[in-house]
């Protein structure tokens, strides 16, 4: 066995070659020809697909993403506040076609369980063994008076990477110092807990240091968030004239918005934006729902062990659509849960039961460009329930010295090589 | 330099530059708590669990020469040692701290032999 376990070839290697010792068949893991379909190339499903191939390199692994491109949201924070540039977020499938993974760029339209079909936008149609869908996160348009995808472009969101991201910050680049940018965080879940808080901090310093007049206005449906007291403090002591934040009780929450006027209405005011940012209410994204795997709250119940769906056996659900609480919507834990998903679908083609095992996350949030703090977690799936470990996880000191807060930032900046290198390298 | 010396500067390196070398040393730890997890973990054969436990390292560490270690060429014994010390310090508040404590000693002791790249015995 390799000397190098955590490089990527054999983390694998280990995994098969322990599984043998466990009582599995490397063979007959290796020969399944079963037909693996993953729909959505974001960390969840790239990553997905990977470890598919890569534990049973006979099976057929085929990746249904209708973009070229992904845009990664991690770090995209940075690229709004002017100190990183979206060409450093792009990822493509090159590595996984080289892999042996058939790369297939159409949205997938409709999902047939009692069939086992993928329906794609052509009308083609793909069977599948097992299915994985990595969905993502679409918006639920409307929910907030006045924010349709007419709006998008007057009040980006900027919650899905790419064209939205270089909009929201040129939008802050031309404005005229002395402006007021108002950002509208939504009540949980949502797609990144401590995303919205992130991007005020790095928002805020882009004022402090480029437009020291103007200032940055959070209106938030709720009266806590991630990291709170990391934010409050690393707020005060840098940008307490640039940032104000407004929760729910405080009146903070928004309740209709007008593109055209520029207004953000809360139930108390009406306030003028020069540049709006609003985070619109998520559900699970489309192709979710059109597969039966998405419940009345808009997104995915799982089985914490296997990360199939509760609703559709056969269905895996993996990243930002599950319910996957109290582990958060993060790409640290797609990543996680796409390879333990493989692992499990290896398992289970193989005739083993699935094991539970012990998942983590950590996800860093910068406050300014130089300095971040991270919240990590530690989570059991016994029985299928995923719970978070008593008296693990948290997150970074308070009043740490700027040593540690840098220290962080740098932890982050490998975070992301690594973490896209083992999503689409 | 000799192994033992290149082992212990290895084991401070996981530790992060506040570790002090003489908790690395293998030597010393090998009556520690720690080590008999090591032990158990060789006889009782949990590799499927075990694998799906490294997943979640390889989320962070990879390839040397970044601010997060890579784990390559550490001894079973080394990475024992250091996942024990970030499970034990009280007043640990790196990320290795808050996540060790959620892991059980022979969860620990698994993980140490697969990353060593060592065959459970």
């Amino acid at each position: 066995m390799s000397r190098f376990p955590l490089s990527r070839r054999s983390v694998l290697t280990g995994l098969a070659g322990t599984a043998a010792l466990a009582g599995l068949s490397p063979a007959a893991m290796s020969q399944t020809k079963a037909k693996l379909v993953v729909i959505g190339g974001g960390f969840g499903g790239a990553t997905a697909a990977k470890y598919l191939k890569q534990l049973m390199p006979g099976a057929s692994v085929t990746l249904i993403e209708p973009k070229s491109t992904y845009y990664a949201c991690p770090f995209s924070n940075l690229v709004i506040g002017g100190g990183r540039e979206l060409s450093a977020q792009a990822f493509g499938y090159d590595g996984l076609k080289a892999l042996g993974i058939e790369i297939v760029q159409q949205a997938a339209d409709a999902v047939d369980a009692d069939a086992r079909t993928v329906t794609l936008a052509d009308g083609a149609s793909l069977s599948w063994d097992r299915l994985v869908m990595s969905p993502g996160i679409d918006f639920r348009w409307g929910a907030l008076e006045g924010y349709d995808e007419g709006a998008v472009d007057a009040m980006p969101h900027a919650w899905k990477a790419g064209q939205q991201t270089t909009l929201l910050r040129r939008q802050l680049e031309e404005m005229e110092d002395g402006g007021l940018v108002v950002m509208s965080a939504p009540a949980a879940p949502f797609r990144c807990p401590p995303g919205p808080y992130e991007r005020a901090s790095l928002i805020a310093n882009y004022l402090k240091t480029q437009k020291p007049k103007s200032k940055l206005l959070v209106l938030d449906a709720k009266d806590s968030f991630s990291k709170q007291s990391l934010f409050e403090e690393a707020w005060a002591a840098r940008y307490p004239d640039h940032l104000e934040w407004r929760g729910a009780s405080d009146f903070g929450r928004v309740v209709a918005v007008n593109p055209e006027t520029m207004t953000l209405s809360t139930e108390f005011d009406e306030i003028e934006a020069t540049v709006a940012n609003v985070i619109p209410p998520q559900q699970a994204g489309r192709i979710a729902h059109a597969a039966g795997v998405a419940d009345q709250t808009g997104w995915c119940p799982i089985n914490g062990l296997t990360f199939e769906s509760t609703l559709v056996p056969g269905i895996h659900v993996l990243g930002d659509a599950t319910i996957a609480a109290p582990m958060p919507k993060s790409a640290f834990s797609a990543n996680l849960q796409a390879k333990v998903c493989a692992a499990q679908i290896t398992r289970l083609l193989a005739g083993q039961d699935p094991e539970a095992t012990v998942l983590a996350n950590t996800c860093y949030s910068y406050v300014a460009d130089d300095a971040a703090v991270s919240i990590t977690g530690v989570y059991t799936n016994d029985d299928g329930k995923l719970m978070s470990v008593d008296g693990a996880g948290g997150v970074s000191p308070l009043a740490a010295a700027p040593s540690v807060r840098e220290a962080e930032a740098a932890q982050a900046l490998a975070w992301f090589r690594t973490i896209t290198s083992e999503a689409f390298g | 330099m000799s192994a033992l010396k290149t082992r212990q500067l290895m084991a401070a390196a996981l530790l992060g530059a506040a570790a002090s070398l003489s908790a690395c040393n293998p030597a010393n730890g090998t009556d520690d708590a720690g080590m008999d997890g090591l032990k158990q973990a060789e006889q009782v054969s949990v590799p499927d669990r075990t694998s799906m436990l490294a997943m979640s390292c390889s989320g962070c560490h990879s390839e040397a020469g970044q601010a997060i270690v890579s784990l390559e060429g550490y001894s079973r014994e080394e990475l024992m040692t250091a996942l024990m010390r970030y499970h034990d310090e009280a007043d640990g508040t790196t990320v290795m701290h808050r996540l060790m404590r959620g892991y059980s000693e022979a969860d620990m002791a698994s993980i140490s032999v697969y990353l060593a790249g060592d065959k459970p015995l």
